[in-house]
């Protein structure tokens, strides 16, 4: 039966009658939705059980870098595959010569994949130009990401570090490699950027640093214990035990990604043990703990606590 | 009636996909028509093409007639304009119509004579005196397969050869000799005064052909040439005797043997620094302002003549003493540089197309002033003397060449400079010139249009700055050849200026004529082209904007071969085995294999800076110095880090009898060669 298009004064349409039962069922959601957030919503992110005594440790522990690290990339690119080959061949086979040339036991070269993509212009996002794609040609193009490696850093002075790394800058350039990162884009930079400027051309790093992040956890809960025992003190209490500790931050590779611009490649991805400067600098390992205390009255009980020592 | 329908289909489909498929073939065919080339040489009219067309389609029937009535109605001013030929090559009409006409079969050549003979024996009668040349040339021209065309061709073989157009005179006897299989001359002494002619004109390839054919078909006939009478082969051999092939006039092949020794460690002679004379001074806010202008890494244009270095930098003109590194006069201070370039008339100027050549006592250079704010402020040529730096002519008061921009480096033979030029008045669109002016008072000798633009000149106001191609001439035996670098090398001959072919290659397309925004490409080094190159009789071609290198025989006018190449190649030099590219990477071409044998990437590229390429060695000048490459390998034997580290991309690399000049935009610096001097001083062509 087809409802009737007119319907009596003061009476809704009977056509907007079945909306009325979603729109109670939508408003008891809703309410019931604010509620469930009301009870988590003050507390975010913190244990209900706030007995005892919490306090913040700092600890961190420093190390010369051991490990240096260049970024090469050696591409090649011609209109004809074969061209591209040589050009590649030759270009990877000139650096990797120069490097053996240098006969530097503490200098290795790692390689990493292939790409083979094509060289030509590129549309720019910012610029409408129709015809920029079709009218350029392509080329196929080869590039390989080609890390220098220089390790025994930490028995040299900086002197020496730096003349070894200077003469490696050099012959990498000498060898027609591009030394760096990729050459920025002028437009993605204004929304993509690495920590640290992106722009460094060596990497120094410290591998293997679990004894120096003893000392640094050792350091973080000596600092909390330090702090909760004068809070105790303070507060008439005595400390108890540790019951419980959360790490806030902790020593691991302190590269960023920002923005989702580039996804992770598995092989580009620093290690997660080690630890990465764009600076010649000791590198320090931070520790910052959350540590609760138990607590437990003292014999003069709580007067203490509400009336301080005059 | 299923089966009548496929016919029916197929039939209606049939001529579509015959048209497709003709279509396509097109495609890879070079035209001077196609809307899309930049540059076109001046295109017959649609008269002209229907007439060739006519002729053909009256031909296939044999009405010789109507055939060759087609034919001679094309008007003489349509004649020297130019259609499509064979192998990419664009000819004139002139050339065209002999071409047909020298391929007649024997019935057509009959009717053929038979309209034509008394025309030209008419003009025979009249080739004498002052007209002989002319008319000879008239009838070698249009009506060359007459009875009497071989009689002209040898006629005219012969004026040339006594004035000294050796060239000339060879391609008029190996015409009857190819294209006059009836002739009544003898062929076996055509041939010995053709191989004659073609040996003096350096033309060899073609001289070791003609002399095996003269040693083989014609060993048993007996010639006289000169009051000697002999077989051909011996007489050719003992007119001969000991001379040397002919070089032509060929102005960049100037061979120095004479070793050069780059040593890692030598410390410059001299050095004139550029960068630091301009940036003395500045404030940390006019460094900036200096060093954002892409002006600030041009690399200035220089040219050697005698004791002296002369230097154009964005119009100011130096001259230097090669032995001291004293400067001698310059036209200008450096000063507030920082504050011109950055106005809005700089910007929009093309460094590259500051030039400057010195011979003799004076220089010529291609300039502008910078204080002129007119964004379409054009380049004048001025004349200069050597000694003090005295203006002597400019083009701008000159009115035979007010109206012609120079645009590429100049050249200079024996007292004539050949110019470049684009033409700037009274024409929608700019044509493409060479002019040849005598060089000390700027008197145009002749000028000749090699085609028209079909683009106005690109701008770039922001943005990457995107090298022009500049024009580049070579002269070689008598013809002048300019590389537009944008999809034509042309043949111009260098004594009367005429336009005798062009040769059509492949090359970029139109593109829009400003550019507020360049569109963003990846960053690669630019490139400014290079060449034509000899390759013995050959010449290699490969435009600034072309994916494609090409070799051409410009005497028989044949392509040999092309292969392709990436855009930013750009041809350096060429020896025996191999030839040398610049672009991203400097690399060796096998010219048997045509593969390429090696690539070394050099820091900054190879994009831009002379090379100078020697049998000993490959060397450029870097941004980290001089390298010194191995023709054989390609590794890199020496780095000569010099005095004059840091240049915005390289520079040039000139060479004196003692010394070895880098010019930069950072320094002009000399080192000594090492080893023995030769006895000369030598120079490379100027950029």
């Amino acid at each position: 039966m087809t409802p009737p298009l007119v319907s009596p004064p003061g009476a809704e349409p009977s056509r907007f009658r079945p909306f009325r039962r979603v729109v109670a069922v939508l408003a008891m959601l809703a309410a019931s939705a604010g509620s469930t957030s009301a009870q988590y919503g003050l507390t975010p992110g913190f244990p209900h059980n706030i007995e005892g005594l919490t306090v913040i440790g700092k600890g961190s522990a420093s190390a010369a870098p051991d490990l240096a690290e260049i970024d090469l990339d050696v591409s090649a690119s011609a209109e004809l595959t074969s061209d591209a080959i040589v050009k590649f061949r030759d270009a990877k086979k000139r650096v990797v010569e120069a490097f053996e040339g240098l006969k530097l036991p503490n200098v290795s070269i790692v390689e990493r994949g292939l790409l083979v993509d094509q060289k030509g212009a590129v549309a720019n996002p910012y610029y409408i130009d129709y015809n920029a794609t079709q009218k350029a040609k392509t080329e196929v193009q080869l590039s390989r990401k080609l890390v220098v490696k220089m390790s025994g850093l930490r028995e040299m002075d900086e002197d020496a570090a730096l003349q070894l790394v200077g003469r490696l800058l050099d012959v990498a350039q000498d060898a027609g490699a591009r030394v760096g990162p990729p050459a920025p884009n002028p437009y993605y930079n204004v929304v993509y950027y690495r920590q640290g400027g992106g722009m460094d051309l060596v990497r120094f790093v410290l591998e293997d640093f679990d004894q120096l992040q003893e000392q640094a956890y050792e350091k973080a809960v000596a600092d909390a214990r330090e702090r909760a025992e004068r809070l105790a003190r303070l507060s008439g209490v005595k400390l108890g035990p540790i019951v419980a500790v959360r790490e806030i931050s902790a020593a691991s590779s302190n590269r960023l990604i920002m923005g989702g611009m580039e996804p992770p490649d598995a092989e580009e991805e620093a290690p997660d043990r080690r630890l990465e400067s764009s600076k010649l600098r000791k590198i320090p390992v931070r520790v910052e703990l959350q540590v609760r205390f138990e607590i437990h009255p003292t014999a003069q009980g709580g007067d203490q606590a509400k009336a301080p020592a005059q | 009636m299923i089966s009548a329908r496929i016919a029916i289909a197929v039939a209606l489909l049939a001529p579509a996909l015959a048209l497709g498929q003709g279509v396509e073939d097109g495609e890879s065919k070079i035209s001077n028509d196609d809307p899309g080339r930049p540059l076109q040489m001046s295109p017959a009219s649609t008269e002209v093409k229907e007439a060739l067309d006519d002729f053909e389609r009256f031909q296939r029937r044999g009405a010789w007639e109507r055939a060759l009535k087609a034919l001679y109605t094309i008007p003489d001013d349509q004649a020297l304009r130019f259609v499509d030929g064979r192998d990419g090559f664009i000819i004139p009409v002139a050339r065209k119509r002999r071409e047909v006409l020298a391929e007649l079969p024997p019935e057509g050549r009959a009717a053929y004579r038979l309209f034509y003979d008394a025309e030209a024996r008419k003009l025979l009668d009249e080739a004498e005196g002052d007209d002989e040349q002319a008319k000879l040339e008239r009838i070698h021209s249009a009506y060359f397969t007459t009875s009497v065309g071989d009689d002209a061709a040898d006629r005219l073989g012969d004026l040339y050869f006594e004035r000294g157009r050796f060239d000339r005179a060879a391609d008029c006897w190996l015409s009857v000799l190819r294209d006059h299989p009836d002739t009544n001359l003898s062929p076996a002494t055509l041939a010995t005064k053709a191989a004659l002619a073609l040996h003096r004109a350096g033309r060899m390839s073609e001289f070791d052909e003609l002399r095996a054919e003269l040693e083989d078909r014609y060993r048993s006939e007996t010639v006289t040439l000169g009051g000697r009478s002999a077989p051909p082969a011996e007489l050719l051999a003992s007119l001969l005797g000991d001379e040397s092939p002919g070089a032509g006039s060929r102005a960049d092949l100037i061979k120095d043997e004479a070793p050069l020794k780059l040593d890692s460690s030598i410390e410059p002679d001299w050095m004139v620094p550029i960068a630091d004379s301009i940036e003395a001074g500045m404030t940390a806010a006019e460094l900036n302002q200096w060093r954002s202008s892409p002006l600030s890494d041009a690399t200035p244009s220089s040219s050697i003549d005698g004791s002296r270095l002369h230097v154009n930098f964005l119009g100011h003109i130096l001259a230097i003493d090669l032995e001291t590194g004293k400067l001698l006069w310059r036209s200008a201070a450096f000063h507030n540089l920082e504050t011109l370039v950055n106005q809005p008339g700089a910007r929009m100027t093309n460094p590259e197309q500051f030039t400057i050549l010195a011979r003799e006592e004076f220089l010529w250079c291609a300039t502008r002033d910078l204080k002129d704010q007119n964004y379409n402020a054009s380049f004048q040529l001025e004349c200069r003397r050597t000694e003090d730096g005295e203006i002597v002519w400019k083009s701008s008061d000159l009115p035979e060449l007010a109206p012609f921009e120079p645009t590429g480096a100049p050249l200079w033979n024996d007292g004539t400079l050949f110019v470049a030029a684009e033409s700037q008045q009274n024409q929608p669109l700019p044509g493409q010139w060479v002019l040849a002016i005598r060089p000390r008072d700027g008197k145009l000798i002749w000028k000749t249009q090699v085609g028209s633009f079909r683009q106005s000149r690109q701008r770039f106001y922001y943005g990457q700055r995107q090298p022009t191609p500049r024009p580049r001439l070579l002269l070689d035996a008598g013809s002048l050849y300019i590389d537009t670098q944008i999809g034509v090398l042309a043949r111009l001959d260098a004594d009367s200026g005429t336009l005798e072919w062009g040769f059509g290659y492949q090359t970029a397309p139109t593109q829009g004529e400003i550019h507020f925004f360049s569109p963003y490409q990846q960053t690669q080094p630019a490139t400014t082209g290079g060449g034509p190159i000899s390759l013995g009789d050959s010449l290699l071609v490969k435009g600034a904007q072309s994916s494609r290198l090409y070799v051409v025989d410009p005497n028989r006018m044949t392509l040999e071969w092309e292969r392709a190449i990436g855009k930013s190649a750009r041809p350096l030099g060429a020896d025996e085995r191999s030839i040398y590219l610049g672009g991203d990477d400097l690399g060796s071409l096998d010219i048997q294999t045509r593969n390429l044998s090696w690539a070394t990437r050099l820091p900054g590229g190879s994009g831009l800076g002379s090379v100078l390429v020697r049998p000993d060695g490959i060397r450029q000048m870097t941004p980290r110095g001089v390298f010194e490459i191995d023709p054989e390998t390609g590794d890199v034997r020496t780095i000569l880090r010099g005095a004059d580290l840091g240049s915005a991309a390289g520079g040039d690399v000139l060479l004196t009898a003692e010394r070895l000049i880098t010019v930069s935009n950072r320094a002009i610096a000399a080192y000594p060669r090492g080893g023995d001097a030769p006895p000369t001083p030598k120079e490379k062509t100027p950029r």
